[in-house]
């Protein structure tokens, strides 16, 4: 087989965003999955964004990305999370069907024209003198490449749980792949086991649905991506909610001494924010209910997702547990639910731009890194697939700050700080959550994606366009006035009980919370949702943007206080021997990068600041 | 590269029964070594004969080891001590300098006991406080900041926020979790309660400060009212001049009192008027105007019998009849009633004056404070009185989280300020020498 500049190994979410960023960068790019049917696979829920999570759909979305097209394409069921709420957290929350994401993700890729798709699988990669060569398959054999980005999710090692009995695999039906796996825990890196968790799927037929609550989604339906259209929307249908009961968490309890979490079996960690059923009924013990939230998995399937109750329970525990369910009396069970244990590489030993530290050339993205989430590999993957290609083209390497993207905060935790649990997005891991937003990751991303080539002509046009409009509709609201006492001040008062003592611009009402730009009485008509949403959030936010852009700038000082790499801790005198080592072992780039990691005081940090000073004032 | 071990004396300059050498750093022990002689032996004070490099006995003293982290500094520490005089002092610093150490900057000791994590900030800033103590209350108020209580209230609050981050955080990110009313209502409840603690710290830091920096009062009015009476009073001793010739005082004369534990320096100006051609009495005015920009408060003293309405001097003075013995008849106006030769009403000027000041009689002694932690309570204060004005509508969490957020870092500012090295150097800079 020809040899390629860039060869992502894995068809999950991270897998074909690197591969569709590399291809759409111009580098030649092979994407090696072992079904070419699975590429683009939802595992385990399919469903898309949530809090903080659809942040990062629509970043992903703003460089260009599939992630967002695929959604809008197949979702059934939109939600916006938190609506009451500020736009900074509010969070699109989309249920989609499994096959026609899937399909819609392939179909997107054959679109691309220097991808190339390959279904095999890798057993070796080749590596001389520390950088990588080629990869090795099954079937083709050798293929060389500049690049290689491994987004192989739980390959390592996994075993699957259910009850006590336990058997060796990554997901329900696909084989792990170990040969790959071995040879790379040859290899200095280390390595931690988390452990994450799924429901049992349910009969959709043999649910008694006229006594669970319904939960229709939001109409109008909300848009995942910015160049997204409402006519490709699938037709909507309603999720629906249960709760669990007293009689549930008896039966729960009763089987714990055959759960592999309870008996001791299961060593690695599991997400802290998203506990089995056996866990809550554990550690809220004063708790007799918790909430089920029932969605579909696709239009032409009857299996449903009882989002909630992830469990290992041994099967006629877990039949038990859900026919105590109001609802579920009857239910049938479709595919037991498992714990899956997995090992994952440290993602300290990798750099911002998540090259391997200990081989050059290779790069890591999405699960293999101890991230959960669809959304958390897609980022992962699409700014592996931007750095390789940028490394074949001899271009600089790119990652967002963290006061740019949710992007560059996920990068930075990871490379930072590592992780002790499956790393999930959060809008509070966000430093300046008020300034990344869903309205304006286009705002923030989008100029930067076109250059780097990652941004097609519609998305660029429309980008330009609502740019353009947001501009002229805020010097616009500038100039319109209410006066006190006027007609338009009496509406307003009657709509939101806010007054207008003096004259006012619309700009200066829009300021106060209890005022949307739709309460204004002249408004323009053909602004989207989402330039009102973007227009409000800048008005509302201002004063606190301004206090929020002082600290970056602050930090930004701390960040080109580069600490040098042949720094030796040994020789700071006054910082604690537990400091040294965790500096020691972090190996932080900058100053900045050094005060978050944990443990790290200030005074650590001033040390540091006078030490880096006097060596350079040494140095001349 | 290592670290320098640094040198200097601990004690006042000049003669004295005893003076203490400090040294500090990783080559303390060895140039103790070499000049007390053997001093492995930590915490043990021992006499020694003190040696310059030729052998040759200098003084006779002690000498004692604080093995590091235990010591002031947290490094290895030694300490001289020495007849007090000079040139012995001189003469045992230069024999450190020439085995390797070097002087130390001002506050230079107690900037490495920050910076390894002996003491926060705050701690730090009460050494130089201790010091420079000038009252009784400011010593047992510089105490109470170095001993930590200041500081531990301040994380204690700090704390407290960060739970309360914790409860808005979680209903951020996790709304399906359904967060009650009563949520909302408790953390308004407990950010009152932050708000009223931190008010009670400003209140004691207002004091505190204060009592650090002294109070300055100036006496203000028209010839002859009796302001250098009114000083002498206060004095309890002539300083001033006093005589019945209009424009007796023309420079500045102050009086340094304690009062409540404040330092107040009262000062006696030139009496203000119209019309004088005397350059040396229009100089006096002019400095009189000078003293009043430079002052806390002013008192405008006029002549109780003698008063028949004016226009102030100043607007935020205190008004001062003096005089009342004299005074026949109905008090000429509202203000305060005082006789400076007397010493009628001249307490009750003295609690008005405190008040004014922002002093409030009856409190505890509050740690000793500067303006620099006034101003980050007010703001932390001020953050979190916008959070509970946010609170009001539900809507607006993700701003709640900004203002405790920024609340928990201008009290964070307080004990241990994000590195910024100018501000550690204006504070360390306060140290005259050493220390």
């Amino acid at each position: 087989m020809d040899s390629f500049d860039l060869i992502v190994i894995g068809g999950g979410h991270a897998g074909v965003e690197a591969a569709s960023a590399g291809a759409r960068m111009g580098v030649k790019t092979l994407l090696i999955s072992h079904k070419k049917d699975t590429i683009g696979q939802m595992s385990c829920n399919p469903a898309i964004g949530g809090i903080g999570k659809s942040h990062l759909a629509k970043e992903v979305d703003a460089l260009g990305g599939l992630m967002a097209k695929a959604t809008d394409l197949s979702a059934i069921h939109y939600r916006v999370l938190n609506a009451t709420k500020g736009q900074a957290v509010r969070a699109t929350r989309a249920q989609t069907d499994r096959q026609l994401y899937r399909e819609a993700i392939q179909d997107l890729l054959k679109a691309e024209e220097n991808l190339t798709i390959l279904e095999d699988s890798v057993e070796d990669i080749v590596v001389e003198s520390g950088t990588i060569k080629a990869v090795i398959t099954s079937n083709t054999g050798e293929v060389k490449a500049k690049k290689v980005v491994l987004t192989t999710g739980t390959f390592l090692g996994g075993i699957m749980h259910t009850g006590l009995e336990q058997k060796p695999g990554g997901r329900i039906g696909d084989p792990p792949s170990n040969i790959l796996a071995q040879k790379l825990r040859a290899m200095p890196f280390r390595v931690g086991r988390l452990k994450t968790g799924t429901p049992p799927r349910l009969d959709g037929e043999t649910i008694d649905w006229s006594k669970l609550s319904e939960q229709p989604g939001d109409t109008p339906t909300p848009l995942m991506s910015y160049t997204g259209n409402k006519e490709d929307h699938q037709k909507q249908i309603n999720c629906h909610i249960t709760r669990t009961n007293t009689e549930t968490h008896k039966i729960i309890r009763d089987s714990l001494d055959k759960s592999p979490l309870y008996s001791g079996v299961i060593e690695g960690v599991g997400p802290r924010y998203c506990p089995s059923i056996e866990d809550k009924v554990v550690r809220y013990a004063e708790r007799s209910s918790h909430q089920i939230f029932v969605e579909p998995e696709g239009l032409n399937t009857n299996e449903i997702y009882p989002n909630g109750i992830s469990t290992s329970l041994p099967p006629e525990a877990q039949l038990k547990m859900i026919r105590s369910i109001t609802g579920f009396e009857e239910t049938n069970i479709t595919k037991q639910g498992y714990a899956i244990e997995y090992d994952f590489f440290d993602p300290r030993d990798l750099r911002h731009s998540l090259e391997t530290k200990h081989i050059q050339g290779l790069y890591f993205a999405g699960q293999i890194n101890g991230t959960t989430g669809y959304e958390e590999a897609a980022a992962q993957g699409l700014m592996a697939g931007i750095n390789a290609a940028l490394k074949i083209q001899n271009k600089k390497e790119w990652t967002p700050g963290r006061h740019e993207a949710y992007v560059g905060v996920l990068i930075d935790d990871l490379v930072t700080l590592g992780t002790k649990e499956p790393y999930r997005m959060f809008t509070s891991r966000a430093e300046y959550r008020l300034i990344l937003r869903e309205d304006n990751a286009d705002m923030r991303l989008t100029k930067k994606g076109r250059e780097l080539g990652l941004v097609d002509d519609k998305l660029w046009h429309k980008h330009l366009d609502k740019e353009k409009q947001s501009k002229d509709e805020l010097r616009a609201l500038k100039t319109r006035k209410i006066k006190p006492e006027s007609k338009e001040a009496k509406t307003l008062e009657l709509d939101t009980g806010e007054t207008v003592a003096a004259t006012k611009t619309h700009h200066e009402l829009l300021k106060r919370p209890a005022i949307k730009y739709h309460n204004l009485p002249e408004h323009n008509e053909t602004l989207t949702k989402n330039i009102i949403d973007e227009i409000e959030a800048e008005i509302k936010y201002a004063g606190y943007v301004e206090r929020q852009k002082t600290e970056i700038t602050r930090l930004q000082k701390n960040e080109n206080t580069k600490i040098p790499k042949t720094l030796d801790y040994e020789n700071v005198i006054g910082l604690s021997n537990e400091v040294r080592q965790k500096l020691m072992s972090a190996k932080p780039e900058s100053l900045a990068r050094a005060s978050r990691l944990p443990g790290i005081t200030p005074a650590a940090i001033s040390l540091l600041m006078v030490h880096i000073k006097k060596e350079r004032k040494l140095a001349g | 590269m290592d670290f320098e071990t640094i040198v200097a004396p601990a004690t006042a300059p000049g003669r004295s029964g005893v003076a203490v050498i400090r040294i500090s750093g990783p080559l303390a022990l060895q140039i103790g070594g070499n000049i007390c002689g053997e001093v492995s032996q930590p915490m043990l004070l021992r006499p020694c004969s003190i040696k310059n490099s030729d052998k040759k006995t200098v003084d006779r003293g002690l000498v004692v080891f604080f093995k590091g982290p235990a010591s002031y500094t947290g490094e290895d520490v030694i300490e001289i001590h020495c007849h007090g005089n000079p040139v012995i002092v001189d003469l045992i610093i230069k024999e450190a300098l020439l085995q390797g150490a070097r002087v130390a900057e001002p506050g230079e000791f107690t900037k490495r006991s920050f910076l390894n994590d002996k003491i926060d900030l705050a701690q730090a800033e009460s050494v130089a406080d201790l010091i420079a103590a000038q009252t009784d209350s400011a010593v047992l108020g510089a105490n109470i900041s170095l001993s930590g209580e200041f500081s531990n209230k301040i994380n204690v609050c700090i704390a407290t926020l960060v739970n309360l981050r914790v409860v808005v955080e979680a209903a951020i990110d996790f709304p399906d979790e359904e967060t009650p009313d009563e949520d909302v209502r408790s953390l308004v409840e407990s950010a009152n309660d932050q708000i009223q603690f931190i008010s009670g710290l400003i209140r004691g830091s207002e004091h505190g400060a204060l009592m650090r920096e002294g109070l300055g009062v100036v006496i203000l009015g028209a010839p002859n009212v009796g302001k250098s009476t009114l000083l002498n009073c206060f004095a309890k001793e002539n300083l001033a001049i006093v005589s019945d010739t209009p424009g007796t005082t023309r420079d500045l004369i102050s009086a340094n009192i304690n009062l409540g534990g404040v330092p107040v320096e009262f000062v006696d100006t030139a009496g203000l008027r119209s019309g004088s051609q005397d350059s040396i009495e229009i100089e006096g005015m002019n400095r009189a105007k000078k003293a009043v920009e430079n002052s806390n408060l002013v008192l405008e003293v006029v002549d109780a019998k003698d008063f028949h309405g004016f226009e102030r001097l100043n607007e935020n003075s205190l008004l001062v009849f003096n005089k009342v013995d004299l005074l026949e008849g109905a008090v000429p106006g509202e203000g305060l009633f005082v006789s400076a030769s007397t010493g009628e009403g001249i307490l009750e000027l003295i609690d008005e004056i405190m008040k004014t000041a922002g002093l409030h009689p009856g409190i505890e002694i509050p740690a000793l404070s500067r303006r620099r932690h006034i101003l980050c309570l007010e703001k932390a204060k001020e953050s979190l009185e916008e959070s509970v004005s946010l609170l009001k509508d539900k809507s607006s969490l993700e701003l709640v989280a900004e203002c405790l957020l920024s609340a928990q870092i201008n009290l964070g500012e307080i004990t241990s300020p994000v590195s910024s090295d100018d501000l550690l150097g204006e504070i360390f800079s306060e140290f005259c020498i050493g220390k």
